[in-house]
């Protein structure tokens, strides 16, 4: 079954994927074809086992895909050299995972820094604008190991957006959360990423989030 | 950047860090102080060495007598009858022979019975103060000796009889001081120089001992002789001559001619003391490769606390590469670590070497009464600099390799 869910009505869309798939040992698993438009916003859901992380490392290249192509920004991510592909990630994409995880030894600021300088770009006028935003700025030269788990994860949807990137993934950004932290923690990727025209995807499992994305792909279905 | 966050890694671990910085600076410091004591050693043997050709003196130990009249760090064999010597003064090939006599000293400080020249040829001394010596029980005192004992010109002390352990003082014939000399760096700076006769008129018997007793009370009978009486011409003693020729010729003659003689014996410093560097020098080389040993241990400490680093850290690590960072960037801040851990190690090694030879100093220049130093730099240290922190720049590409080859994917799969 082929099948493409096309999300926004630009011609020009920021992900184009095409027939992915990815093998583990004896099991293939084929992915949905994507398109989506700049500054969308598009939740991947699925139980565990479905692919979504896979998919969403391909999308970040993080992971090869077995088959397929991706086109991000009209840029096939997987003809880049690793080298060029390293570059394109810290200037073009933003991650942010289930459990963050920083450079201990450094404070949030340095933290923050490290990222802008990963993608040549230091700014820090950025960083202290979105810490101000975040309602962090008291912590900008905290160690970073001291922070609390909402607090490190508001910090590592900065450290997703300092780059100024096309995208954020997230990957079960919500799920250890309680719901009063889970609703902070979307609304802050959504609203951020919609200030800063940033296309955010996000996988998981998190059934209390299903109902805030009207643009949805559950790879249940495939 | 880079720089930052490799330097944050080390210092935030201190323990793991420090116990590899602690091993290298610990190998860096023998190193450098068995280097630092052997130049010094042999450069300040060698440079005195030098200045003598032949020390002529009583049958014995060659090696002993060469320290004892040459270094001043050991006691006499015994003593020679000065007219069995005479020839030295006359022979054709003998630019120089001055007579030593040694006996007493004041406060650890050895009185030399001798003439001038003793201090104007052999160390090439001045006096910045007063004159030099006249008449019997005259002295001129080293640089050292006035400053540390804080002696001037005018003033008198009483010699001891003995050289570092003192069996009694002769009160009766207090020597007084009438000039200062230039300090030189050299043994002189820290010797008292008088007349033979200030020496022959204290001890007037010592022929009959054969040797001024410079080890025991017991060995001195204080009260057999009496100092008043004067000395015979024929039983005038010295400890020694320092000889220097003035032709080469002398080198194949002179020893020979001495050696032939019953009570005396010819001893050349330069070889005694190659003999004693040889000596010594395997004992430098056993502490040299124990110093590599250790040296060997902390770059395998350097490994160890690097890879356990990178394991506690791969999913920072993984992070860093989502975020951006080249395979390279991350090579290159772990080699950094590396590169840090080795300049720890090596400049405080290098501190703490020059440090302890610093406080060693004070003991050595007691012992060998030459002034060594802590601020004696030598070209091998900048060697010695360079090589521990490329290895440790080495030792950190085992770990860098390991960070180089992890699986971002893979490792953020089993924690996200």
């Amino acid at each position: 079954m082929e099948s493409a869910y096309i999300f926004g009505l630009n011609q020009k869309k920021l992900i184009r994927t095409n027939n992915i798939t990815v093998k583990y040992g004896e099991i293939e698993i084929k992915f949905p074809n994507i398109n989506l438009d700049y500054g969308g916003q598009l939740l991947i859901i699925g139980k565990s086992g479905s692919g979504k992380t896979s998919l969403l490392n391909i999308l970040g290249g993080l992971l090869s895909a077995e088959s397929g192509n991706i086109l991000v920004n009209d840029i096939d991510i997987f003809s880049l050299s690793n080298k060029k592909r390293d570059k394109f990630r810290g200037q073009q994409i933003g991650f942010v995972f289930q459990t963050p995880h920083f450079i201990k030894s450094l404070s949030v600021n340095d933290n923050l820094k490290f990222s802008q300088y990963m993608s040549s770009k230091i700014n820090q006028s950025k960083i202290d604008m979105l810490l101000k935003k975040v309602d962090l700025n008291h912590l900008k030269n905290a160690s970073i190991q001291n922070l609390s788990e909402g607090e490190k994860q508001r910090i590592s949807i900065i450290r997703a957006l300092v780059n100024q990137p096309s995208i954020i993934f997230a990957d079960e950004p919500t799920s250890a959360l309680d719901d009063n932290s889970c609703n902070n923690v979307v609304d802050l990727l959504t609203n951020l990423s919609r200030e800063n025209n940033t296309t955010l995807v996000i996988v998981t499992h998190d059934k209390r989030i299903k109902d805030k994305f009207p643009n949805q792909i559950n790879l249940n279905d495939f | 950047m880079i720089f930052k966050l490799a330097w944050r890694n080390i210092i935030t671990r201190p323990l793991s860090s420090g116990l590899s910085a602690v091993l290298l600076s610990s190998s860096i410091m023998v190193i450098v102080l068995s280097m630092l004591t052997m130049k010094q050693m042999k450069s300040k043997f060698n440079e005195n060495a030098n200045k003598i050709d032949l020390v002529v003196g009583a049958k014995g130990s060659r090696l002993q007598s060469v320290l004892c009249n040459v270094f001043h760090i050991d006691y006499p064999n015994g003593n020679i009858k000065l007219n069995e010597v005479g020839f030295l003064f006359k022979h054709p090939f003998v630019k120089s022979a001055i007579p030593i006599s040694l006996g007493d000293s004041y406060k650890k400080h050895r009185i030399i019975g001798t003439n001038p020249n003793f201090i104007t040829q052999i160390y090439n001394g001045s006096i910045s103060k007063g004159n030099f010596f006249n008449e019997p029980l005259e002295v001129v005192i080293g640089a050292n000796v006035a400053a540390k004992l804080k002696l001037d010109i005018g003033d008198s002390f009483s010699g001891s009889h003995g050289i570092e352990e003192s069996t009694h003082d002769h009160e009766d014939f207090p020597y007084r001081i009438v000039g200062v000399l230039s300090p030189t760096g050299e043994i002189i700076d820290q010797l008292i120089v008088t007349s033979l006769e200030s020496v022959w008129q204290v001890h007037p018997h010592n022929d009959k001992k054969g040797s001024f007793d410079l080890k025991t009370a017991e060995e001195h009978d204080h009260h057999s002789h009496d100092h008043k009486s004067e000395v015979s011409e024929n039983n005038k003693e010295v400890t020694a001559v320092l000889v220097n020729y003035n032709s080469p010729r002398a080198k194949f003659s002179i020893p020979g001619i001495v050696n032939q003689k019953n009570a005396l014996m010819g001893a050349e410093p330069a070889i005694e003391i190659k003999q004693l560097l040889d000596l010594i020098e395997p004992a430098v080389n056993v502490i040299y490769v124990l110093s590599l040993f250790i040296f060997g241990l902390s770059l395998f400490s350097i490994v160890v606390t690097l890879l356990n680093s990178m394991k506690d850290r791969k999913y920072e690590i993984s992070m860093m590469r989502v975020g951006g960072a080249s395979v390279r960037l991350i090579f290159i801040s772990i080699i950094l670590e590396g590169f840090f851990i080795g300049l720890l190690g090596s400049v405080s090694g290098l501190i703490l070497g020059h440090s302890i030879m610093g406080i060693m100093a004070r003991f050595l220049n007691l012992k060998y009464n030459y002034q060594f130093s802590g601020m004696v730099f030598d070209s091998l240290e900048l060697v010695l600099l360079f090589v521990t922190i490329l290895i440790g720049m080495t030792a950190a590409i085992f770990p860098a390799i390991a960070a180089y080859r992890l699986d971002i994917s893979k490792t953020l799969k089993n924690k996200t």
